[in-house]
Order: structure tokens, then sequence, then C-alpha cells
């Protein structure tokens, strides 16, 4: 089932979910953000990332942008994906468990300093 | 040829996957092909294509199809058979077995024909033929390619239903003339390919500016059909890829392109009504004209994001209040990332503070006029030795990449970013039928640099950067040479 595939939140879906947080993409320029937001460590294929997006889109985290709402999509030929306000609070969920890790890896002297 | 292979390897996903993202990840595939150059991108390209092969079509295969599922519950047909998809759970090791076992048979029997080539093409075109049909069902779910532009005059086309009997030949036809084919099981599906590259020519033929180059398209789309090389297309998207491909191979005329479009092209453009102009000028006004950012930044930088070139004539005074916001600014930014184009008149109007003379702004979308020229000088404007930088990204498209490409080769501007998307839009659109359409340059706007217009190829930036950190860099690069007040 779609809910189980997001539990725990696969790391590509986290990337996509962070991706859509500041704006409204299509998949390339997601794909785009992801490279740059992991520093080229995860550059998402055409498979993994239409997967993530059918997924995440099943699992109402993010919707797809009717080009009704947006007269500027009518000339677009790409699909536009937002985030919904359950894939935010997901996403910040996820992010809070990241930082909770973190906390305990410093409190263990496996990573120091304030900021990775 | 690297979009062929990719559209083949497409075959492999399931056709659920196909049907919902076959389109968007040519696209994407496409996109990854136009900024990555270079013989080091290109292999990393390939790996990565790979290995997302082999890690996401299994997955495919085990995704239950749950909407299809939903959808043959919540609609049992009266009457009629009921069918119920049976991939609710994954594949089976025998039936991956038996799978393998059965490509490995097709691709010796395949490398045997190949030994045998002289029919292989004919047989190659009536498959594809068979599943650009089955494959141009249209899915709810596709969303429409850009079929329509401001700059475009859409036309029902008088070819739309003419007789293919003053044609030349198709290209089915003539394999079955020559007895190569037989007559295929469903006489039905050839025709719609066989109309669809009919009309492309025969509007090639009447409407072209160049009639001797339109008789060479012609014959050279007719040679691509009878050689089978349109098999790669196995919908319609792709059908009019390599139709435009083939065109342009020809011309070299980047403005020359045949559309495909999922959802039914109306037969005629709707006349706006004076209500219709009333609720976009709202639109508009409500949101600021799309004059997203109006900011001086530290060290008196001038900062515009603008995501559209609305029309002056709705927005001619957000323009000059913008302008004059950034008026004392030492250096101005253009932040151009997200937009999706729009009106030459606003492209014009904002460039007109750059200059200190009328300057003509090149648009190969129309013939030149007067309102070609800048309004410079504009009075009160201390913009004119300012410097400049356009911020891009690979979405950057249409009358944003005329103002980056007018100003780049006026050396009016520093381009900071990513190659922009390559969208002239410059033609008159003719409807082929309700899914295809051709787009047809009938005048010749002469381009007055030696750099070819961005159809195709978009605008370069002069600092190449990814688009996020366009931004920072710019900054950066300004902070070096205006002195801090």
């Amino acid at each position: 089932m779609p809910k189980q595939k997001l539990t725990p939140l696969p790391s590509a879906a986290f990337q996509i979910l962070l991706s859509l947080a500041g704006d409204d993409l299509h998949g390339y320029a997601i794909m785009r953000h992801v490279a740059d937001q992991t520093s080229g460590r995860m550059r998402l294929g055409p498979g993994t990332l239409y997967n993530s997006l059918q997924s995440l889109l099943e699992a109402k985290l993010i919707e797809e942008l009717d080009p009704r709402e947006d007269p500027r999509l009518n000339h677009e030929r790409r699909r536009y994906y937002r985030l919904t306000s359950t894939g935010r609070k997901l996403a910040r969920s996820e992010a809070d468990r990241l930082a909770d890790l973190l906390r305990v890896a410093r409190a263990k002297k496996i990573l120091r300093g304030d900021y990775v | 040829m690297s979009e062929k292979i990719y559209a083949c390897l497409l075959r492999l996903y399931p056709s659920h996957f196909r049907r919902s993202h076959g389109e968007d990840a040519l696209q994407l595939f496409c996109d990854r092909l136009r900024d990555e150059t270079g013989f080091i991108a290109r292999t990393r390209l390939w790996l990565d294509l790979f290995l997302d092969l082999v890690i996401s079509v299994p997955r495919e295969y085990r995704r239950p199809q749950t909407v299809l599922i939903a959808a043959s519950a919540a609609h049992p047909p009266d009457g009629a058979p009921l069918f119920f998809v049976l991939e609710d759970g994954g594949l089976r090791p025998s039936a991956l077995f038996s799978g393998c076992a059965l490509t490995l048979a097709g691709l010796s029997l395949f490398t045997v024909l190949l030994s045998h080539a002289g029919s292989l093409r004919h047989l190659n075109f009536v498959t594809s033929s068979t599943q650009f049909q089955s494959l141009s069902n249209h899915s709810p779910h596709t969303t429409p390619p850009v079929i329509a532009h401001d700059q475009l005059l859409m036309t029902a086309s008088p070819l739309e239903s003419s007789s293919s009997t003053d044609l030349q030949p198709s290209p089915l036809a003539i394999a079955s003339a020559a007895g190569v084919v037989p007559s295929v099981d469903n006489p039905k599906l050839d025709p719609d390919r066989e109309r669809v590259l009919n009309a492309v020519i025969s509007n090639l033929r009447l409407h072209y500016v160049d009639p001797s180059l339109a008789e060479q398209m012609a014959g050279s789309l007719l040679a691509h059909a009878r050689k089978g090389d349109d098999s790669a297309a196995t919908d319609g998207y792709t059908f009019a890829y390599l139709l435009t491909s083939q065109m342009r191979e020809v011309s070299q005329d980047m403005h020359l392109e045949v559309a495909y479009s999922s959802a039914p092209i109306p037969d005629r453009p709707r006349k706006l009504s004076s209500e219709d102009l009333a609720h976009y000028r709202d639109l508009l006004l409500r949101d600021n004209c799309a004059f997203k950012k109006v900011k001086v930044l530290h060290r008196n930088i001038g900062y515009l994001k603008l995501d559209v070139f609305a029309d002056p004539a709705f927005c001619g005074s957000t323009a000059v209040s913008a302008m004059r916001t950034l008026n004392g600014a030492d250096a101005i930014i253009f932040d151009l990332r997200d937009n999706h184009g729009g009106s030459a008149g606003m492209v014009n109007l904002l460039a007109s503070y750059l200059f200190d003379h009328p300057e003509y702004m090149y648009d190969p979308r129309g013939t030149p006029t007067l309102r070609s020229f800048t309004q410079s000088p504009v009075a009160g404007n201390n913009l004119v030795h300012k410097p400049v930088y356009v911020l891009t990204s690979s979405t950057t498209v249409s009358a944003a990449e005329q103002f980056c490409y007018d100003l780049k080769m006026l050396h009016r501007a520093t381009i900071v970013g990513e190659t922009t998307r390559g969208s002239a839009h410059a033609g008159v659109f003719y409807r082929i039928d309700d899914h295809f359409g051709i787009g047809i340059p009938e005048a010749h706007s002469i381009n007055p640099y030696s750099t070819p217009d961005w159809e195709g190829t978009g605008v370069q930036p002069d600092i190449p950067v990814p688009a996020s950190s366009a931004l920072s860099t710019s900054l950066s690069r300004i902070t070096h040479h205006v002195s801090p007040q």
C-alpha cells in the first residue's frame, strides 16, 4: 500500500519534499534542486523520480498543479507539483527525527560542532 | 539519436508508467541531454540512466495499480464484460525467469534478422504504427504540451480533411505496393500516422516561406518514413518530435515545429470578450503584474524578480513604478529564473531604462516596427550606465529569453545562471487534427546579430552556474565592482 511504502520515508521522497518546500516545481527542476541540496550526491533518474512522485501523490503529500489555476502554466508542457500541508508536516517531523539523531550523535561524540 | 534510444528504453517500463509519466521522463532526459554536455557529463548521464532503469523498472512492475482497480470496480459497464486488473502482487520468480529467457531469445532472433535486414525496416514501421495508435489513447493525467502561444495565430487548416490523392504516396502505401507489407490486421490504425504526415507536408508546401526548401523537407520526411525512421515513435508526442527533428535537419530552421497535444486542440481560438480581458487584467493586477520582488538590497543593489512579462497595456504603470523604485541603485539584477515569458512590449519597456538612445530589440516572433525600439531615453532615469545582471534557469522561456538574448548581444547585461529553455515560438500555428498541429514561420525577421537566436538552443549564460546560486554569484561579482556608499 502507498502509505506503507512511505514509512519510513525513503531518502529520495524526503529530498523531493524538501525541494518543494520553497516553490512549486516540475520534474526536472526537482531533480536539479535535489542534486543541489545534496551537493550532487543524489541525482534522481527519471524512473526513480516519477516513481517517488507517484507515491507522494497517492499519499497526498504533494499535489499536481492544475494549469487552470495558473494561466501561465497553460503554455507549459510540464507538470508542476506542490507540497500539501500534510507533506509539509511529514517533512517537518522527518527533519525533527533527523535532528534528534544528530543530537544523539553529538552526545556520543561521533559528531562535533554545532552545525553539520 | 540519444532521444530515440531512451524512448526505446522507456518501453521497458510497464504501460501504466509510460501512460502516466512517459512523456515527462523523456522530457527530463532531453533536459539533461541539453544541459549536460561533454564526454564526462554524458557518460555520467548514461550511467545514471542505466542504474535508474535497473532500480526503478522492477519497482514499477511491483507497484499495485490501485487507480485502475478502483476504476474498474467503480464503473461496471452494463452488460459488457468486466475486466479486473490482476497486477496487485509482485512478479513470481518463475515469471521473471521466463521473461528473461524470452528476452534473450528475442534478442538472438533480432540479431539474426539484422543480418537479413532487407525487409526489417518495413516490418518495424507496421509494428510501431500499431503501438503509436494504442499509446495515443489519451490519459487524463497527461499534461498537454505547448501548442499555442500569444504570438501564434491558431488557424483551422483547410488541409485537415483534404484527400491525400494529390499528395505523394504514403510510406505505408509504398511499402504495401512493394509487396513487403501485407495488409495490416487493423487497417484503421495506419491512416492516422499517414494523415498527419501528409498534412504536415501539405502545410509546409503551402505556407513555408521558402518553397524549394519546403519541397526538400517534404522529400526528406517521406524518405525517413519509407526507411522506417519513425519507428521509434510510440506515442503522439514522440512522433511529433521526430517529424520536427527531420524538418529541422534539412532546413536548420529551429522555428519549425510539429506539436502534439493530448488534450483536444480547439477548432479555432475563442475570441476574448471584454469581460475576459477585464478578468485577465484583474488577475494581473492582483498578482502585481508578476513583479514578485522589487527592492534595494545591501550595498545599494537593485533587485527585480519578474515571473511574467505582462502586457504593458495592463501593467505599464506597475513596471514604471518598479523601475522608479530602483532608480537610485548602483547596479541592477533582473531575476528571470522563474519567468514564463509573455509580451515583447514589456521587454522593450523595461529595456528602455537601460539605454540612453532608442535601441533595436530583435524579436524573431514578429516583423520589425517602430515598437521594436526601446523608448530610451527615459526622463529622470539614472540606470543607463549602471551594471546589469540577468539571472536565468533552464525554465526561463520565450519573452524572457528575448530579454536575455538582446541585452547579451548589445553587451548591456551579464547573464548569470543556466542555459535558458530555448523557445522562441515564432510562426503561425496550423491545426492538423484534434491532437496535432504545426508551427510554420511565414516571414523572416532578419537577425542583426551573427549568433542564431535562442530557438532550440537557449541563451547561454556569460557565467554558467546552477540557477540556485545565480543570485549569490551575481551579488558577489557586483560587490567587487560597485563601490559601497
